[in-house]
C-alpha cells in the first residue's frame, strides 16, 4: 500500500511568508492529486487562515510555526499548522474549540474584521477539523479532505455530460 | 509580502446628492497588506461623508482572505447606513467561491462585466435621483399643540441610558445564511443576471421522452 507522501515547513512567525505556502499549497494539490482545481483554490483559503491564526495568536514575533501537508493518494489531503504557544493571544484547544462551535451555530452574527477565516472558511471547506493541545505549550490545528469519501463533498473534479439517456 | 495594487476612480452618475467610485484591486490581499491597502478605500469614505456607490472591479484579484473579507463586509455596513451600495465585477471563479461561502453574494450584487455594474449604479443612483428627498416642513393644517393643551405630566419615566454607538469596526452587518452547494441563490436583483452558479452535484444527463 502505498505510504502519504508528507512534506514539513517551518516558517518564521510573519505574514510575509504565508503567500509562499499558499502558492506551494496550490501547485501541490493542482499537480500532485486528483482534486478538482477548485479544491486546490479551497485548501490553498485553509493553508492561509490556519497559518494567520497561528501567527497572530500562537507564536511570539522571533518563534516560528509549522505547516504539514500530507498527501494520501486518492483518499485524502490532510494539513497540520502548529504552534509554538509562545504568542501573546495563545489559545488552549479547549478554548478554540468552543470558540469554533459558537461561530458554526446557526445565526451567529459575525462582527468586525475578524473572525471568519477558521469556522466560515476552514470550517465550511474541510470534512475534519481537530484542536489539540502539544506537549510544548503550543496548538496543533488539523484538517483533512477527503476526495471522495461519501459521507462529505467530493473532492472531485464535476463530471461533464458525455451520453444520453433514451427514455422509449 | 503579497502584493496588490488599488486605483480608484469617479464614476459619473445622475444624482447630485451621491458619488460613485469605481476601485479596481489586483494582485493579492492577505494579511500581509490588507490593513494598509484598506485605508485607501477608508480615506474615500472620509472625503465622501454623504450617500456613495462603490463598484469593485476584482478582474485582477488573485487572491483574498477572511481580513479582506472582513472589512469588505464593514464598507458594505458603511455604506448602507447611509442609502449606498456596494458592486462587485468580474470575479475569478476562487474569488466569487470564497464570497460565497461567507455569504456575502447574498448581500452584495455581483456581475460578470464592469458594464453590467456599472449599469447597475447608474440605475440605482438614478431611481434615488427621481425619488423626492423627505421634507421636514410641517404642512400648514396640521393642528400644532400651544403649551396650555398639553397635559400634565403626571408620571415621569425612568430611561436607562443607551449603550453607546459600535464604533465603525463593530458595526453589525446581516449575515446571509451560507448557500449549500447546488442551492440557488435567493437573491433577486433587478440589475441583470448576478448570480450564474448553477448546480453543481446533479447529474448532467439529458432524457429524450421520444
Amino acid at each position: 500500500m502505498e505510504q502519504p507522501i508528507k512534506i514539513t515547513i517551518t516558517l518564521p512567525t510573519n505574514a510575509y511568508f504565508v503567500s509562499g505556502i499558499r502558492d506551494f499549497t496550490l501547485a501541490l494539490i493542482k499537480n500532485t492529486t486528483k482534486f478538482a482545481e477548485k479544491w486546490a483554490y479551497r485548501m490553498q483559503s485553509v493553508v492561509d487562515e490556519l497559518c494567520n491564526n497561528a501567527i497572530e495568536y500562537g507564536s511570539a514575533e522571533n518563534a516560528e510555526i509549522k505547516v504539514v501537508l500530507i498527501h494520501k493518494q486518492d483518499e485524502y489531503i490532510e494539513i497540520l499548522v502548529e504552534d509554538t504557544g509562545t504568542g501573546k493571544n495563545k489559545t488552549t484547544a479547549a478554548e478554540i474549540q468552543k470558540l469554533y462551535d459558537e461561530k458554526r451555530k446557526e445565526g451567529y452574527k459575525f462582527v468586525g474584521i475578524r473572525g471568519r477565516g477558521l469556522a466560515k472558511i476552514v470550517g465550511e471547506w474541510t470534512d475534519q477539523l481537530e484542536f489539540k493541545d502539544l506537549s510544548n505549550g503550543g496548538l496543533q490545528v488539523r484538517v483533512r479532505k477527503y476526495l471522495k469519501d461519501p459521507r462529505y463533498k467530493s473532492g472531485l473534479p464535476e463530471s461533464t455530460p458525455t451520453h444520453l439517456v433514451l427514455n422509449i | 509580502m503579497a502584493e496588490a495594487v488599488i486605483l480608484i476612480e469617479d464614476l459619473p452618475i445622475k444624482d447630485p446628492n451621491s458619488k460613485a467610485k469605481l476601485i479596481t484591486i489586483s494582485g493579492q490581499l492577505d494579511e500581509s497588506n490588507v490593513d494598509m491597502k484598506a485605508k485607501d478605500i477608508y480615506k474615500v469614505f472620509e472625503e465622501i461623508p454623504g450617500k456613495l456607490y462603490l463598484v469593485f472591479d476584482f478582474a485582477g484579484l488573485d487572491y483574498m482572505n477572511s481580513r479582506s473579507i472582513g472589512y469588505l463586509t464593514d464598507w458594505y455596513g458603511k455604506l448602507t447606513e447611509k442609502g449606498g451600495k456596494i458592486f462587485i465585477a468580474r470575479t475569478k471563479p476562487n474569488i466569487k467561491d470564497i464570497l460565497q461561502v461567507v455569504g456575502l453574494t447574498q448581500l452584495i450584487q455581483t456581475f460578470d462585466t464592469l458594464d453590467a455594474a456599472k449599469q447597475a449604479v447608474m440605475q440605482e443612483s438614478s431611481a434615488a435621483a427621481a425619488t423626492p428627498a423627505p421634507t421636514l416642513a410641517i404642512p400648514a393644517q396640521t393642528p400644532v399643540a400651544t403649551p396650555a393643551q398639553v397635559p400634565a405630566v403626571t408620571q415621569t419615566t425612568q430611561v436607562q441610558a443607551q449603550p453607546a454607538p459600535a464604533t465603525p469596526a463593530q458595526t453589525q452587518v446581516p449575515v446571509a445564511p451560507t448557500p449549500q452547494p447546488g442551492q440557488p441563490v435567493s437573491q433577486t436583483p433587478a440589475t441583470p443576471p448576478v448570480q450564474t452558479t448553477a448546480p453543481t452535484s446533479q447529474p448532467e444527463t439529458y432524457k429524450l421522452n421520444a
